[in-house]
C-alpha cells in the first residue's frame, strides 16, 4: 500500500512522534489541530472545483473536498471524545480560542492556480500526508479509534494520491513530471519560508519585548496617571474630524 | 462623484461603490474568496465593485477607509500601556498586527490602487456606522445609536442625523463610550466563555439564550455597571481581553460563572452543565438589552425624534433591537442590513459623498441586493456536464414548481439576481423549506446546514400577512424588512409554524415588500395558496463555517454536498439525483 511507505525522515523521527502521541493533552492537541487544517484544506479543494473548467476535475475535486471535511469531523470528534473522556489542562490550550488552523493547502491561493500546477501540488502533499499519516497510526496503536481513523484516512489518501497524478497525465502529458519535481521544491521552499519567518518571529518578539521592559515603563506610568484623570461614562467624540478627511487621526 | 468606501483588515472586509450619492455595488470579500469573514485587503471586492460600474480606479473622485488608522493605532498603545505589565506578551504581537499593516492604510491603498494619496479619505468609525445606519434609511430626521466592539476609541456613541429640504445633510455623533468599556466586547467575550468564535457567532449566544433563564443576571450586572447617567462601566477584573490576545475573560470571572465551555463540547440541554450554559447566556443577553433600552431611551428624551437608526455589530443582535422598538419610545427602529463593519464600507463612502464633499442628499435604495449577479447559464452548464436533473422553465411554471416541491416537503436552495451585501440573505441567496413541521428545523440542523441542534431558523412572509401571524409592534414591519427584530408568533399559528418558531415562541421575522424581491414574495404566494399560510423557512445559503454562496456554480457545490433537494437559479432548475456511487467516480483515479 502506497500509504504505508512512511519517509525514511519519518521513520527517524519516529520515537519523537511516539512521545508527541503519547501523552493524551498533546494528542487531544493534534486531533483538534489536524480537524482544523483537514477542515481548511477542505474548503480550499472545495474553492478549486468552484473555480475549474474541467468537468471531470469538478467532480474529483469535489470527492476530495469531501473527504477531507469527513476527515476534519473525524478528527475533531476523536479530540473531543478525549477531551470529554477525561479532565484536561485545556484551560490554555482551548481558552476561549479557536486553535490555530492554518490553511491545509498551504495558504494556496486556488483561484490563481492553473490545474496542473494545483494537481501536481496535491499529488505530492497527499503522499507527504500519507507517510505522516502512517507513522502515527503505528505510533498510536494504544488508541484504538484513533488508530481507526488514521487507518481509514489512510485509504482515502490511497485515491488521492491516486487521481492527482493519473489526471495530471492527462491535463499535462508532456510535463507532468516537471509539474511534480516544481511542487516538491516549491513545498520545501515553503517550508525553508516558514521556519525562517517563525526565527524572524521568535526575533521580533524577543526585541519587542525587550523594549516593553526597558523602554516603555515611563510611557505606562504617565498613561496609567492620564487614565485615572478620565471620567468613567460619556466622552467627548473622538476622531469625528470633517474638516480634515485627510486625516488618519 | 464617485466614491469608493473600503473597510478591512479586522474582520470581514467590505468595499463599496457610491455614483452620484447612490450605492451601485457593494460586497464582503468573503462573498468573493470564500474565506468565511475574510479580514484581507479587500482587492477582490474592490475589482468587482469598479468593473461592475465599469469604473477604473483612476476615474474615482475619493477612495474612503473606514476608519482613522492612527488613532486606532493609538488606542492599542495606550490600551497596552494601561495594562503594564500584565500586557508583555500581548504587546508583541499587537505592535506586529498593527505596523505589519493596519496603521498604512493609506499606502496600501495606494499602491493596490494607484491613485493619489491625495484622494484617500478616512472617517472615523463610528461616523461610518452611523452613516450606513442613516443615510440608507428613508429618515429624514432621526435619532442615532452605534455600538460595537471598538473602533478607534469609540464603542458606543450616540447623535442625530438630519437630511435638510435644501439637500444637505448633518450627522452629528454628541458623545461616545470609550474603550474598554464596550458592550460588544462584553459580548463577545460570553461568546468565547461559552465556546463559540469570536466576531462570528454572537447570534449563537443569542439563540441559546432563549432556552435559558437569566438566574445570573445579578452577577452579570456585577461584571458590567450600570450608571445614572445611563452608560455603563464594565468592571475590568473580570476580562482579560485588554490584557492579552490569549483569553477574553478572566480566572475571576471564571470564579463568578464557573467553568468555560470548550469549543469541542456538545451543548447538551437536558443536562445541567447545558443549562447552566443557557442560562448564563440568558442572563448576559437580558442585561444588553437592558442597557441598551436605557440609552435609547435617554437618547429619544433628548432628541424628541420619534426614528432611531441603529448601527454596529451590536445592531445584529435582533432581540435587543427589538425590545428598544418596544421599549425605548421611538416609532420606528431603523437597522441597515449590513450593520457590522463591511457595512462600514457603504458608510464611509456615503459619508464622504454627503459630508466631506457636501453632496446633496440623495434617497437611498431601500434594498440590500449590491453583490454579484447570478448567471444561470453557469448552473445549467455545470448540472448539464454532472448529468443532474435540469430544466429551464418559464417563470409562472418555475414557481408553481417549485412552490410543489416545497409543499411535497422538499429543501429548494434559491439564487436569484443580486447578492445580498450583508450578513443575512434577504431573499436572494436562500435556502428555503415548509415553514410548517418541526421535523423540517431538525432536518436543515442535521443534514443541510450541519449545525447545533438548538439553532432556530427564521421565516419570510408577505408583508400583508406579517401582523396577523406576528406580534408586530408598531414599526415592527420596518425592523422585520432586514430581519433586523424577533417577534413573538402569535400563539395560535405556533405549532403551524413549527419550524421557525423559537423556543421561547419567537422568530425572527422577515416581512417581504413584494417591490424588494418580487420572484419570492411571487413564490411565497404561489405556496400560500396550496397551503393557505404564505410562509417559509429563510435561512442563508452557506453551510456551517462557510460565506453565504455568490456564484451559482457556488451554490451547485452546496448543493451537492448537502441534503438541499432543489437548486433555482434564475429560470434553471435542478432536481437532485441520486448521487453518483463514489466508486464510479473514484474510477478515474
Amino acid at each position: 500500500m502506497p500509504a504505508a511507505r512512511t519517509a525514511r525522515a519519518g521513520r527517524l523521527f519516529r520515537p519523537v512522534h511516539r512521545w508527541v502521541w503519547g501523552d493524551l493533552d498533546r494528542r487531544v492537541r493534534k486531533l483538534l489541530v489536524f480537524g482544523e487544517v483537514e477542515t481548511d484544506g477542505g474548503r480550499d479543494i472545495l474553492r478549486a472545483a468552484e473555480v475549474t473548467p474541467d468537468p471531470l476535475l469538478r467532480r474529483l475535486y469535489l470527492e476530495h473536498a469531501l473527504d477531507e471535511l469527513r476527515h476534519g469531523h473525524m478528527f475533531r470528534e476523536r479530540g473531543a471524545a478525549i477531551l470529554r473522556a477525561r479532565a484536561l489542562k485545556t484551560g490554555v490550550l482551548l481558552g476561549g480560542n479557536p486553535l490555530p488552523g492554518g490553511h491545509g493547502l498551504d495558504d494556496l491561493h486556488v483561484e490563481n492556480e492553473p490545474d496542473h500546477r494545483l494537481l501536481a501540488f496535491l499529488h505530492v502533499a497527499e503522499k507527504a500526508a500519507a507517510g505522516r499519516f502512517a507513522i502515527y497510526r503505528d505510533v498510536v496503536d494504544d488508541d484504538p479509534e484513533t488508530r481507526a481513523i488514521f487507518e481509514e484516512i489512510l485509504r482515502d489518501e490511497v485515491f488521492h494520491m491516486n487521481y492527482s497524478y493519473t489526471q495530471l497525465t492527462r491535463v499535462a502529458p508532456d510535463s507532468y513530471a516537471r509539474h511534480v519535481w516544481r511542487a516538491r521544491a516549491s513545498r520545501l521552499w515553503k517550508r525553508y519560508v516558514r521556519a525562517m519567518a517563525a526565527i524572524a518571529a521568535l526575533i521580533g518578539n524577543t526585541i519587542l519585548t525587550l523594549v516593553y521592559f526597558v523602554l516603555l515603563p515611563p510611557f505606562a506610568w504617565l498613561a496609567k496617571r492620564a487614565e485615572r484623570r478620565e471620567p468613567p461614562g460619556w466622552s467627548a467624540v473622538s476622531g469625528v474630524r470633517d474638516d480634515a478627511p485627510t486625516s488618519q487621526y | 462623484m464617485k466614491i469608493l468606501g473600503i473597510s478591512a483588515h479586522y474582520h470581514d472586509s467590505a468595499a463599496a461603490l457610491v455614483v452620484d450619492g447612490v450605492p451601485v455595488a457593494a460586497v464582503q470579500e468573503e462573498r468573493l474568496s470564500r474565506r468565511k469573514n475574510d479580514a484581507s485587503f479587500p482587492l477582490g471586492a474592490i475589482e468587482w465593485c469598479l468593473g461592475s460600474a465599469g469604473l477604473e480606479p483612476a476615474d474615482l473622485d475619493a477612495v474612503v477607509f473606514y476608519e482613522r488608522s492612527m488613532l486606532k493605532f493609538d488606542r492599542t498603545l495606550t490600551s497596552t500601556l494601561r495594562a503594564f505589565p500584565r500586557s508583555w506578551r500581548s504587546f508583541p504581537s499587537a505592535a506586529k498586527n498593527m505596523l505589519g499593516e493596519k496603521v498604512w492604510a493609506r499606502g496600501i491603498i495606494a499602491s493596490y490602487l494607484g491613485v493619489p494619496r491625495r484622494k484617500i479619505l478616512f472617517t472615523a468609525h463610528h461616523a461610518a456606522h452611523a452613516a450606513a445606519a442613516f443615510l440608507t434609511s428613508p429618515a429624514r430626521r432621526a435619532a442615532i445609536l452605534t455600538a460595537d466592539g471598538v473602533g478607534e476609541w469609540a464603542t458606543l456613541t450616540v447623535g442625530r442625523g438630519e437630511r435638510h429640504a435644501d439637500g444637505r445633510t448633518d450627522i452629528t455623533l454628541l458623545r461616545e463610550i470609550r474603550y474598554p468599556h464596550s458592550l460588544g466586547m462584553l459580548y463577545s467575550t460570553v461568546t468565547a466563555y461559552l465556546g463559540f468564535a469570536v466576531n462570528e457567532d454572537e447570534y449563537k449566544v443569542m439563540g441559546l439564550a432563549a432556552y435559558g433563564h437569566p438566574t445570573f443576571a445579578e452577577q452579570v450586572r456585577r461584571v458590567i455597571r450600570r450608571r445614572d447617567d445611563g452608560t455603563f462601566t464594565l468592571d475590568l477584573d473580570y476580562f482579560e481581553f485588554h490584557t492579552t490576545a490569549e483569553r477574553s475573560y478572566s480566572s475571576k470571572f471564571l470564579d463568578l460563572f464557573g467553568p468555560a465551555r470548550t469549543p469541542y463540547q456538545p451543548i447538551d440541554l437536558e443536562t445541567t452543565e447545558g443549562r447552566r450554559f443557557a442560562d448564563i447566556a440568558a442572563s448576559f443577553q437580558l442585561v444588553l438589552e437592558e442597557t441598551l433600552v436605557a440609552i435609547a431611551s435617554s437618547l429619544r428624551r433628548e432628541t424628541g425624534l420619534p426614528d432611531l437608526c441603529l448601527g454596529g455589530g451590536v445592531a445584529l443582535n435582533s432581540v435587543a433591537n427589538a425590545r428598544i422598538l418596544n421599549e425605548a419610545g421611538f416609532d420606528r427602529v431603523f437597522v441597515p442590513p449590513a450593520p457590522g463593519d463591511a457595512g462600514c464600507s457603504l458608510g464611509a463612502a456615503l459619508y464622504a459623498d454627503r459630508i466631506y464633499f457636501k453632496q446633496p442628499d440623495r434617497d437611498v435604495p431601500d434594498h440590500p441586493f449590491w453583490g454579484p449577479a447570478i448567471d444561470p447559464h453557469e448552473l445549467a452548464r455545470a448540472a448539464t456536464e454532472d448529468g443532474q436533473g435540469l430544466q429551464e422553465l418559464d417563470e409562472p411554471s418555475l414557481l408553481e414548481r417549485v412552490a410543489d416541491d416545497l409543499v411535497a416537503g422538499r429543501v429548494v436552495g434559491w439564487l436569484d439576481g443580486a447578492g445580498e451585501f450583508g450578513p443575512r440573505a434577504l431573499g436572494h441567496r436562500s435556502i428555503l423549506a415548509a415553514a410548517q413541521p418541526a421535523a423540517m428545523r431538525d432536518r436543515l440542523n442535521r443534514d443541510i446546514k450541519f449545525r447545533e441542534d438548538f439553532r432556530p431558523f427564521a421565516p419570510v412572509v408577505p408583508i400583508e400577512y406579517a401582523d396577523r401571524l406576528f406580534e408586530m409592534p408598531a414599526g415592527g414591519a420596518r425592523l422585520a424588512r432586514f430581519m433586523s427584530g424577533v417577534f413573538p408568533v402569535r400563539p395560535e399559528w405556533r405549532e403551524s409554524l413549527a419550524a421557525v418558531t423559537h423556543v421561547d415562541g419567537s422568530a425572527r421575522v422577515q416581512a417581504l415588500e413584494r417591490d424588494m424581491a418580487p420572484r419570492l414574495y411571487d413564490l411565497l404566494q404561489a405556496y400560500g395558496r396550496r397551503t393557505g399560510l404564505p410562509v417559509l423557512l429563510n435561512t442563508s445559503f452557506n453551510l456551517a463555517g462557510e460565506p453565504i454562496v455568490s456564484r451559482a456554480v457556488e451554490g451547485y457545490l452546496t448543493f451537492r454536498r448537502c441534503g438541499i433537494d432543489v437548486l433555482v437559479a434564475g429560470n434553471a432548475v435542478v432536481t437532485k439525483r441520486v448521487a453518483a456511487p463514489v466508486k464510479s467516480i473514484k474510477e478515474y483515479a
